[in-house]
């Protein structure tokens, strides 16, 4: 058991008897009220999101979790291929649990996962990401108004939009959680 | 890294709002941020520093949670209608989305004014101080007032009216699916409630102005005549907690039952954690306040609202959550 205060982004928790990873906590201190949190929890196997809000003081029951480190191989769409190097077990996991993480993971890498007996609770990846420009619209000539966007694909296919000056072939990074352009990055 | 824009936004939003105070003739005024005693809150915690003297011998020193103490001394003594754009402190709160422990407050206390004058009186001040070129959805909407009477039935069937039975109140609780403890205060039963099914329900595409709390959650403000009720409003634009408001309590003998109460919960909640407990006022229950509504305003989320934003980290250039980090 722990007390809800003290759950936190990524913790794992059971609730009805299921496996929920804590998302999104906030701290509420409701005018002249005591402490409470609000969580956001998501089931791995469903996807579904719980809202819960819980005094501070609450208890909450929580999971013991392994991290794994697995490359992923490839998706089929519904599913994301991962394989344990040191066992080669293959490993599939939902994709609608994670939805967005195919144009975050790229083949062959490798991730810290974290595991809940045979499940997959959590996929880690990191928060700024450098991808490739794989396709660019063209900056449409004349277009000078300071601050001008366009739209650029990355080789796994997420679409960024970016100011005017990227070009097909450069390297860019981009916020994993608002997926928006950060910098130029010069390899 | 650093977000100029925003910074130049915050700079006009400040110069707008000390303008626009100025000249409907409130007084600004700059009381201090560190202080030997605070008003007793349970529910905020402070941070605590240490007056090093070997003359006169050191004392214990508070960062304050807002500068109400000092502004109501002011009034007490004659002020007239004040304001106040100050830093203020908060202990044991979460780092990032809409919180930081140090944040920018507007404080601003107009004489001869009640709560429901106070709500005209901020709406006209948000139109009137918006920063250039930011056009907020939200601000072209008729602003809400909405009870919490009406809020608690409209979004979660409880009937306030019978709220003050505490029964009643947890019977609820378990008719909406919450756990409660047989043995939880009145105060937390409804929080939970209100938490969970009323204050996420408020429209989010206005300002929110949710009106008469419960009098069983203490606080200085004043009793309605008649009815169960706190003259006191909290408003929200966009899901966040911008601003409170309250008809200030001005019976001294009410204000000093709050200082006890308030002030041996404070003792009884925190024997025996690492929190602080700061001395209370001596001299606060004793003042003569004239009749005023105060109303206190988290300037970061007010920004962030007018940009669009509900988080209030990107437009603080030095978020603490960064420097810890280093």
């Amino acid at each position: 058991m722990i007390k809800a205060g003290q759950i936190d982004k990524g913790t794992a928790l059971l609730v009805k008897g299921q496996p929920f990873v804590c998302i999104e906590r906030e701290f509420v201190n409701p005018g002249k009220g005591s402490a409470f949190v609000r969580l956001k929890l998501k089931s791995p196997a469903t996807g579904q999101v719980l809202s819960e809000t819980m005094k501070s003081q609450d208890n909450a029951e929580d999971i013991t979790v392994e991290d794994r480190d697995l490359q992923y191989l490839y998706n089929d769409g519904e599913n994301f291929y991962f394989q344990n190097t040191e066992t080669f077990d293959q490993i599939d996991v939902p994709m609608k649990s994670f939805p967005d993480y195919e144009y975050f993971m790229k083949e062959g890498e490798t991730y810290r996962t974290t595991f809940w007996e045979d499940q997959v609770l959590d996929i880690t990846i990191p928060s700024k990401i450098v991808f490739t420009v794989a396709e660019a619209e063209e900056a449409i000539k004349g277009d000078t108004v300071q601050g001008a966007t366009k739209y650029v694909t990355t080789e796994t296919g997420l679409r960024v939009r970016v100011p005017i000056f990227i070009k097909q072939g450069e390297k860019i990074r981009v916020n994993t959680e608002t997926k928006e352009y950060l910098e130029r990055v010069n390899s | 890294m650093y977000d100029f824009h925003a910074a130049r936004k915050r700079s006009e939003l400040l110069m707008n709002i000390r303008t626009h105070f100025i000249g409907k003739g409130y007084l600004e005024v700059s009381t201090p941020t560190l202080s030997p005693y605070l008003i007793p809150e349970p529910t905020i915690k402070a941070f605590g520093t240490r007056f090093i003297n070997e003359f006169t011998g050191s004392r214990d020193l508070y960062l304050i949670p807002s500068p109400e103490i000092f502004m109501k001394k002011l009034l007490a003594a004659g002020s007239g209608s004040i304001f106040q754009i100050s830093e203020c402190f908060r202990n044991s709160e979460q780092l990032g989305n809409i919180h930081n422990p140090e944040f920018t407050m507007l404080e601003y206390y107009t004489v001869g004014a009640d709560d429901n004058d106070s709500i005209g009186i901020t709406i006209e001040m948000i139109e009137r101080t918006k920063p250039e070129g930011t056009d907020a959805p939200w601000l072209k909407e008729k602003p809400l007032v909405i009870t919490m009477h009406e809020a608690m039935w409209k979004h979660a069937g409880v009937d306030m009216d019978k709220a003050e039975d505490i029964a009643y109140l947890r019977k609820e609780a378990s008719r909406l699916g919450l756990e409660a403890a047989e043995d939880e205060s009145w105060d937390d039963t409804f929080n939970r409630i209100f938490l969970t099914y009323t204050e996420p329900a408020l429209p989010k595409d206005r300002e929110v102005y949710l009106t008469e709390y419960p009098d069983r959650i203490a606080c200085l403000a004043r009793n309605a005549e008649g009815r169960p009720t706190k003259k006191r409003w909290e408003m929200y634009i966009a899901g966040m907690e911008i601003a409170n408001c309250y008809d200030e309590e001005t019976d001294k003998a009410e204000t000093e039952r709050y200082f006890s109460a308030e002030y041996s919960r404070m003792v009884k909640e925190r024997s025996g954690t690492e929190d602080i407990i700061p001395p209370p006022d001596p001299s606060f229950p004793g003042l003569s306040i004239p009749p005023s509504s105060g109303a206190a305003m988290g300037l970061d989320r007010l920004l962030a609202a007018h940009l669009g934003l509900n988080c209030i980290e990107p437009l603080l250039l030095f978020p603490l959550s960064d420097m810890l980090r280093q």
